[in-house]
């Protein structure tokens, strides 16, 4: 069979490999399962781990969204719908957060809350949160299966007395289901309670790596902490101890990227989330209608 | 040409296999497999996610030979297989392949035949992960000593088995991470 009139790029072998291994990855929740990831026709290091799942996942029918830092429209992600939409036929995709059935995003969660009816695919650069501890796979392991964290625990420590504070600012190591701990993608930390109890199944697909991993349905995903200093999220205030608006839609309840001003030099924020942002809006001027009706 | 059934068709090969991650991602939940002309859910599992990459062993006898030839899966004894093809209404007499420490997915998966996964007199109560709070499946056609026997086999996470019990025409997953009671 020639790959043009193949559904989906790879072949069928590939995806039973990947299915089975999804499978095993959700029944041990935050185990990283390993696969022989193929070659795709992009480098990895591109999404081809998330990719792969959506190849293997997708049918006919099927509502995708693609977004890469929380839009839909930038380059991973144009070019990986565009990818999905030449080689997937039948299938519709979407910017919208609430029409999609399969979401594959890199490096952000959808602000507004998923559904049992939802998947959502990460793209992972880095599967192990214990390489910064232990460079032996085998050894990491072992350390995974006993659920053995007291190295990486002990470099968040070092960073407490360093700097008063854990300073990642991304992949922050998540535990799952009290068990084995991940590196949740680069995800900020704002999402990182969006994985615990969350109604939908997420997957996380490392190409590069060869790993699949899952965090299932209504599971406890807990960021490791000491019991004295709590998990804290990003905090969005102002100088005034106000919390930031997004320069677009007024919401203050969203994680903001920080941009530049161009013409004056001040930094600008505005939602990550290009889909919540654009429901906002939506939302807003539905207000500001329903005012105007009510005085006239 | 050969006429084949539409479960050794790639298109619902798909579809199967969103109704198997389903079921092992909100276990207790039944999940209805998409209709084929044959009707024979295990049959239809077993196209999905078997092929000449892994073995499988047909414990209680329930394939024939065509089905082995088109599945293209390893023969091999229950206690090396990936996959395990029984009977839920007899008691286990198995041995399945819990994995290690160090690769836990080098487990079982058993696909275990019963009458009924939408009511019967066997009521199981669930809990764990993909379960909102707790969960009651009602059953039929299934040997309540599987049950202490998984007990066993799931008492050291992160080994264990995982379970899809299958009736003719749905799905009810039960992943090594889910306890489950009969009340």
């Amino acid at each position: 069979m020639s790959t043009e009139n193949r559904f989906g790029f790879l072949d069928e072998y590939a995806k039973k490999e990947v299915r089975r291994t999804a499978l095993k990855a959700v029944a041990i929740p935050g185990y990283q399962v390993p696969y022989s990831s193929r070659e795709m026709p992009m480098g990895r290091g591109f999404g081809t781990g998330g990719l792969q799942l959506t190849l293997a996942l997708i049918g006919a029918g099927d509502t995708l969204k693609v977004i890469d830092q929380g839009s839909d429209d930038s380059v991973n992600a144009v070019n990986l719908r565009q990818f999905i939409e030449m080689t997937c036929p039948g299938v519709n995709t979407t910017s919208s957060t609430e029409d999609a059935d399969l979401i594959q995003s890199r490096h952000r969660i959808p602000e507004a809350p998923l559904r049992e009816d939802q998947l959502l695919v990460l793209q992972v650069p880095y599967p192990d949160p214990l390489v910064v501890v232990e460079a032996s796979e085998d050894k990491r392991k072992q350390m995974h299966g006993e659920g053995d964290y007291a190295r990486l625990l002990v470099k968040l420590y070092e960073d407490i007395v360093q700097f008063d504070e854990i300073t990642l600012s991304h992949r922050y190591p998540t535990r799952i289901n009290h068990h084995y701990v991940i590196d949740p993608s680069p995800i900020p930390r704002w999402d990182v309670p969006k994985l615990n109890q969350s109604s939908a199944l997420v997957l996380l697909g490392a190409g590069r790596e060869k790993k699949i991993y899952a965090v299932p349905p209504y599971t406890d995903a807990e960021p490791l902490v000491f019991d004295d200093i709590p998990f804290r999220v990003e905090a969005f205030f102002d100088e005034h101890g106000e919390r930031r608006a997004c320069a677009r839609c007024g919401c203050r309840s969203s994680f903001l990227d920080e941009y530049v001003d161009s013409s004056t030099a001040e930094p600008v924020y505005r939602c990550s989330d290009a889909d919540w942002c654009n429901q906002q809006l939506l939302v807003g001027s539905q207000a500001g209608l329903d005012k105007e009706k009510s005085h006239a | 040409m050969i006429e084949l059934d539409a479960i050794w068709t790639p298109a619902l090969q798909q579809q199967c296999y969103r109704s198997l991650l389903q079921a092992m991602s909100y276990p207790g939940q039944v999940q209805r497999l998409p209709a084929s002309g044959s009707e024979n859910a295990t049959l239809a599992i077993l196209a999905t996610l078997v092929d000449a990459e892994v073995s499988l062993s047909d414990h209680d006898c329930l394939l024939d030979l065509d089905a082995w030839l088109l599945l293209q899966a390893q023969k091999s004894s229950s206690d090396q297989a990936d996959f395990i093809l029984c009977r839920g209404d007899l008691a286990p007499a198995l041995n399945p392949r819990l994995g290690t420490l160090s690769s836990p997915e080098r487990s079982a998966t058993l696909i275990v035949r019963v009458a009924s996964v939408n009511d019967g007199n066997l009521r199981l109560k669930m809990v764990g992960p993909g379960v909102k709070g707790v969960l009651q499946r009602d059953l039929e056609g299934l040997d309540p000593a599987w049950l202490s026997q998984r007990q066993q086999w799931i008492s050291a996470f992160p080994l264990g088995v995982d379970m899809l019990l299958v009736d003719q025409s749905s799905v009810v997953g039960i992943p090594r991470t889910t306890q489950v009671e009969v009340c």
